[in-house]
């Protein structure tokens, strides 16, 4: 299940997080959330390591931490979307599903004129395609 | 790790024995341990010590039912085999205790049965030393078949150790521990195949005993080395102890888990240690993430939670210093792909830090739990209260209680109660506070080095929490302190609440007012999450004292400040508040550009204008904002200036009505000021600067609450900077002022203005000035209103195309000299007496001057003549500032005001003097050097030998202005006036001659050279000029030039041509035409000549001839001519060349010229007109 979904912004500042779930753990989800940013820094700040993966936006899972699992995706505009999840298994092409229809409804969100490039995203239906996409998540039905 | 026992951390040894002949046990002892593996020698003195290798015989009865086992492991079964249970046991014996003495050898015998019988039941080997002092001799046959026998062993089982050579001793000592290596695999191996033997049949009766079973197996391996059995045992173990926690019934539930978890920790270090010693990482991290994740949810009942968590975060604390010790490093062959399907490990679980920072969240997670337990355990405790005289049972992980009754000690199992209670008394000893600090310090400091700054600081914001838990209240703020900047800075509002909120409680524990309401404005001025509307804000354990963000809370916050700052207590722990009467004083804030608090008041202050003149109004525009959510009312508003009489205070309506008594500053103006959320208050003042210079807006004062005095930096529309956190929240921003233009390009600062000069300096040029001359600038100083204190005239010279200096760099070098010099100032009005005072300050160096201006009142004006002195033809600036103040007080003269005039005079020569020499009228010299090269003294004139040479000097007026010429005359120097006569012919008849613009004046000089020289220096010209204008002026006024003039040669001609003939001709009339030539020389001179016809003349006479002149005389060539023409007419030309020289001889065609007149002309002249020099023309 995914717990939370994070847009960080140039300045590594948060532009849309949102939890899901019942615990009050949101404060925690922050900082987890902010903590991964150190893991993207270091694989995008290091393309010695990764250079196969020069065009590859997915970052794969950034850390596990206590029963969370951080998953990161680098759009090319270098915005970073970040994903918790407490599930114990979850493959890369699940993943890599996930952050793709994001990535999606992130650029829909964005694409709004209305929308000021760098603030935070306050689209309401931005929200709830995000739930949407969250709940079907490792449904099976990620095709 | 270091609370594990030794045994169980290092690597298991094979154990051998040896007993009696305790003198030689160190140097076998030192043998084993150097062997490849390391053997440990349990060494026994005698045979009487053997009995401690003895098993402890259990009664057990062989028929009785198999007895469930009481635990799984036991805890000392490890230490035991690595140190009491020998895999060999060798009975050492010296060669003459077996031999010769039959008494000794029965002792020996019986000694040997005594050690079979102890070793029997075991599988322990037995091994026979004979020490031999020598190799060879003392010991038969007969004694070791016979000593062979009675220990039934083999003969290689039986070692003679030669005592004395030292080549044999270590080659017997070898073959010792060789056998000892070899009977040790053997025992291990055979120990370990008969427990598999029991597992593989599944021969056992309890779970328990499998993973027993699994356990000893491992250790076996271990101790042959055997890494791969042991890993594939334990972990065949763990297995088995994993699925036992549902089955298991022999404990109560509590208890069971908690031996479960003693039993994994144990497999799980094994293992980990294997891993990581051979290398395998990878296994290693990922064996972990196995246990972890097979163990994270098995946390048992509330209660004891602790345990589970505190058992938890060891597993992370130990595995950390694993990899800490085994120093780990990526491997290469790891796909850099980290986190992907290729590898899915992660970076962080190589680095000890991230163990190290979880088993702090997990050991501050059994703080929580603990707090817990024991919150609602003190609750129902009563009667049972504390179990006396728990202890750890000989099994891992069970603890029993001691019961004594009488001299029988019983040991008694625990209830779960009794053992949650007793686990929880023992927890309850511990501050673990201070170990979860240590845990996240090293995390922090580990991470800060690995660059994760963010990781660091939520280690570092752990810390703080945990200081603030125990009520180290000023290490926590420090430490919280820290981490805001980093969320203040990145804009995570939610944590920068969190952490704002601690340090806001830091602050009221601490007393510290000021700190308190600078950070509860900041929480209340935070930008808020959209996704965080709602939540829980019980929960001060996950959200921090600070409850979650929201709206309200925000606004309570703001409410909480003001009230305080009233004086209302509103919450009823009165003895957290401030005593706010013990502070009458108010509260400063101050608000800078890289403030946080630049989100509760921002102050922008523009100008309407970019400059403004003294004493003149303008409008200032002074613009407040705030983003605190409830409108924040203020008393006072008070904008300082850096000229504190613009400071002016603006004071609200409201307040100004309720308190109409208290003293009003005056100038101060009311206006209602309250300030609401996110709009701009803006308001527009008059103010009038009084000096000239900078005037800018330093800060703006809003008191508040009459306690809290917020001071705002002013900041520049233009250059204000965004707010870190709002900055990126979706909304519309407002424009601090009204206008677009002042809102995006308003500044703070204003030039103001000097106030005009009211004085006028004027500068006097007459045209341009000569070079030579000491030309004179009048400047004068008028004053139409101002009055001059301390006036102070500059003056400066600059070279009018550009560079500055008015003499190169290398002339500045060579000589003192300038194009361009100022001489000297010269007073008019000031004649009378004050001179000397005013020279006294007078400064003038070559292009530059100072001089001081005296004291002038209105209308007053004064003015000097400045003097300049060309020295070459130069355009120069003159530029003159005047600088004064307008009285003489000390304030004044920081404020100089200063009138600037510049003029550009052109420098100019005032004549050019060219010269030309002339030969004799129709005489010529023959000069050899003229013929011989033409080219090379071309330039050089040349001048006949004691004949007479005409100079004519010539001086053009190249100005604009008439000059009179005074004198025009050569001088030469004495050896010049011995060698050379210089005699004027005509020069100037009156005073002087005036020369009008480009006219020319015209000296003929006579020079007669007494001298033969190549080059002869005949003297200077020297001019003296005055400008026509200056009529009545002094000999001071005349200027004098010199000029150099060129070297001639001089040569002494070897024949002169001198031609004779009438000064006229009358047509038809015949005249005599000769040509003298002179041989001035000691030869016989031969000449030729030739004479060409002419159509205007017949003559008479040869056409060619030659003749030959004797030494020092003349020969004279006459021709008779009939002038056939009238007018100027050419003579013939004739030619005479010299054959010894070869030179030919013309005359010029003036010099042979005539004027044939047709008739007799009449002539009214004079009679010495025709007497005169023909040379005059």
């Amino acid at each position: 299940m995914i717990v939370c979904v994070a847009v960080v912004g140039h300045q590594n500042n948060p532009l849309y997080l949102q939890s899901f779930t019942e615990a009050d753990d949101a404060l925690k989800l922050h900082h987890v959330v902010h903590c991964s940013l150190d893991v993207i820094d270091e694989r995008v700040n290091n393309p010695k390591r990764n250079a196969p993966a020069l065009n590859e936006t997915f970052l794969g899972l950034l850390y596990p931490t206590e029963n969370y699992k951080v998953y990161g995706y680098l759009t090319n505009t270098k915005v970073k979307f970040i994903m918790v999840t407490t599930d114990l298994d979850v493959k890369d092409a699940d993943a890599r599903n996930f952050f793709r229809k994001f990535h999606a409804a992130y650029v829909d969100a964005v694409s709004n004129p209305f929308h000021v490039p760098g603030k935070k995203i306050a689209s309401r239906s931005f929200g709830a395609r995000v739930s949407t996409i969250v709940k079907s998540f490792g449904s099976g039905t990620t095709a | 790790m270091e609370d594990y026992p030794e045994e169980l951390r290092t690597p298991p040894l094979s154990l051998v024995s040896i007993v009696g002949c305790p003198e030689l046990h160190p140097a076998i002892s030192a043998a084993l341990s150097s062997r490849q593996p390391p053997m440990n020698l349990l060494a026994l003195p005698d045979f009487s010590k053997a009995s401690i290798l003895a098993r402890t015989a259990k009664a057990r009865d062989p028929l009785a039912p198999p007895q469930a086992p009481a635990g799984i492991l036991k805890k000392d079964w490890l230490l035991k085999h690595r140190t009491r249970v020998p895999a060999a046991v060798a009975a050492m014996f010296r060669a003459d205790q077996v031999s010769g003495d039959p008494a000794q050898w029965l002792q020996a015998c019986s000694d040997l049965e005594n050690l079979k019988s102890v070793i029997q039941g075991r599988n322990t080997k037995l091994v026979v030393i004979l020490v031999q002092s020598q190799a060879g001799g003392e010991l038969s046959e007969d004694v070791t078949v016979a000593l062979r026998k009675r220990a039934e062993i083999d003969s290689k089982h039986l070692v003679v150790l030669v005592e004395r050579d030292e080549m044999e001793w270590t080659k017997s000592l070898n073959k010792l521990t060789t056998v000892f290596a070899e009977l040790c695999t053997t025992y291990y191996k055979d120990e370990g195949r008969r427990v598999k033997a029991r597992i593989e049949k599944r021969n056992f009766s309890s779970v328990e005993l499998s993973i027993r079973y699994c356990f000893k197996v491992a250790v076996y391996a271990e101790f042959r080395r055997d890494w791969p059995e042991a890993l594939k045992f334990y972990e065949e173990g763990i297995r088995v102890l994993r699925e036992m926690i549902g089955t298991s019934t022999r404990l109560p539930p509590t208890q069971r888990l908690v031996e479960v978890k003693a039993v994994a920790e144990q497999f799980h270090f094994k293992i980990s240690t294997i891993l990581l010693h051979g290398g395998k990482v990878v296994g290693a991290i990922t064996w972990f993430r196995k246990h972890i994740r097979s163990y994270e949810r098995v946390v048992g009942s509330p209660e004891v939670a602790f345990l589970h968590w505190e058992w938890f975060s060891r597993q992370f604390l130990v595995f950390g210093e694993l990899i800490e010790t085994t120093s780990t490093t990526v491997p290469d062959t790891l796909s850099p792909r980290f986190g992907t399907a290729d590898n899915a490990l992660t970076e962080w679980e190589f680095q000890p830090a991230y163990y190290y920072q979880l088993a702090a969240n997990y050991l501050r997670e059994k703080r929580y739990a603990l707090e817990f337990s024991s919150s609602s355990v003190s609750l129902t405790k009563g009667v049972n209260g504390l179990p006396e005289s728990v202890m750890p049972s000989v099994y891992v992980g069970q603890y029993v209680r001691l019961f004594e009754q009488g001299d029988t000690v019983a040991v008694l199992p625990l209830s779960d109660t009794e053992y949650t209670s007793y686990a929880l008394s023992e927890a309850e000893r511990f501050q673990d506070s201070y170990e979860i600090i240590a845990l996240f310090r090293k995390a922090y400091e580990s991470f800060r080095s690995l660059g994760a700054t963010r990781m660091a600081s939520a280690c570092s914001g752990g810390m703080a929490i945990e200081y603030y838990a125990a009520g180290d209240f000023s290490n926590a703020k420090q430490l919280f302190d820290g981490v805001a900047g980093l969320y203040r800075q990145e804009g995570w509002a939610t944590l920068l609440w969190e952490n704002l909120g601690y340090l806001r409680e830091c602050a009221r524990k601490l007393k510290s007012l000021k700190d308190f309401i600078s950070y509860s404005l900041e929480m209340a001025a935070l930008p808020l999450f959209s996704g965080s509307g709602q939540g829980n804000s019980e929960n001060k354990r996950k959200n921090g004292p600070a409850g979650s963000p929201t709206i309200s809370s925000r606004e309570l916050i703001q409410q909480e400040v003001i009230n305080i700052l009233e004086g209302k207590h509103a919450s009823e722990n009165t003895d957290d508040e401030f005593d706010l009467h013990l502070m009458e004083e108010s509260t400063h804030l101050d608000i800078d550009q890289i403030s946080p608090l630049r989100i509760v008041f921002l102050a922008s202050v523009a100008f309407h204008d970019q400059s403004v003149k003294p004493d003149s109004p303008m409008l200032v525009s002074v613009s407040l904002q705030s983003h605190l959510p409830c409108p924040v009312m203020i008393d006072k508003l008070e904008v300082q200036f850096n000229q504190s009489d613009c400071n002016f205070v603006i004071v609200s309506a409201q307040e100004d009505c309720s308190a109409s008594n208290s003293h009003v500053h005056d100038g101060a103006v009311q206006t209602p000021l309250t300030l609401f959320t996110d709009k701009w208050m803006r308001l527009t003042h008059e103010v009038k600067p009084g000096q000239s210079g900078k005037l800018e807006c330093l800060a703006v004062k809003a008191t508040i609450s009459k306690r809290l005095v917020v001071c705002c930096q002013a900041e520049s529309p233009v250059s204000m900077g965004e707010f870190s956190l709002w900055k990126f929240e979706d909304q519309v921003e407002a424009l601090p002022m009204k206008d677009n233009v002042l809102a995006f390009s308003g500044q703070k600062l204003i030039q103001v203005e000097e106030p005009d000069a009211q004085v006028d300096l004027v500068l006097d040029c007459p045209g341009p000035a000569l070079v030579g001359e000491l030309f004179t600038v009048p400047v004068t100083i008028l004053s139409k209103g101002h009055t001059v204190h301390s006036g102070e005239l500059k003056i400066n010279l600059v070279d009018a195309k550009g560079g500055g200096l008015l003499m190169s760099p290398r002339e500045a070098e060579e000589s003192e000299s300038h194009h361009v010099e100022l001489l000297g100032v010269s007073d008019v009005t000031t004649e009378n007496g004050s001179k000397e005072e005013v020279d006294s300050i007078r400064k003038i160096q070559h292009s530059f001057g100072v001089v001081s201006v005296p004291t002038l009142y209105a209308g007053d004006s004064w003015s000097c003549k400045l003097e300049i002195k060309w020295h070459q033809a130069m355009s120069v600036m003159f530029y003159v500032s005047l600088g004064y103040s307008l009285d003489s007080t000390e304030e004044a003269a920081l404020h100089r005001l200063n009138v600037h005039r510049s003029l550009q005079i052109e420098g100019k020569i005032p004549m050019i003097v060219s010269q030309q020499f002339l030969r004799p009228f129709r005489r010529e010299p023959l000069l050899l050097s003229r013929i011989r090269s033409s080219s090379d003294d071309d330039k050089k004139s040349s001048l006949a030998f004691n004949e007479s040479n005409m100079l004519i000097l010539s001086a053009r007026n190249c100005t604009e202005v008439p000059l009179r010429l005074h004198t025009m005359t050569i001088v030469s120097n004495d050896d010049g006036k011995q060698l050379c006569s210089v005699q004027q012919i005509s020069g100037i008849s009156n005073e002087y001659a005036v020369i009008a613009p480009s006219e020319e004046y015209k000296g003929i000089f006579s020079v007669n050279p007494h001298t033969i020289s190549p080059s002869f220096f005949l003297g200077e010209i020297c001019l003296s000029w005055s400008r026509d204008s200056s009529i009545g002026e002094s000999q001071d006024s005349r200027v004098i030039m010199k000029e150099r003039l060129p070297e001639v040669h001089i040569e002494e001609p070897p024949l002169v041509v001198t031609m004779e003939c009438p000064p006229y001709a009358i047509l038809g009339i015949p005249f005599t035409f000769h040509v003298k030539i002179y041989n001035s020389t000691s030869l016989l001179q031969e000449i030729k000549y030739s004479l060409v016809d002419s159509q205007n003349f017949v003559f008479s006479g040869a056409h060619n001839h030659a003749a030959s002149i004797l030494p020092k005389t003349e020969h004279i060539v006459s021709h008779k001519l009939v002038p056939l023409g009238s007018g100027s007419q050419q003579l013939p030309r004739i030619t005479i060349t010299s054959v010894r020289y070869s030179a030919a001889l013309t005359p010029s065609a003036s010099a042979a010229t005539v004027f044939v007149y047709p008739s007799e002309p009449k002539f009214n002249l004079e009679k010495g007109y025709s007497s005169t020099d023909p040379c005059v023309s």
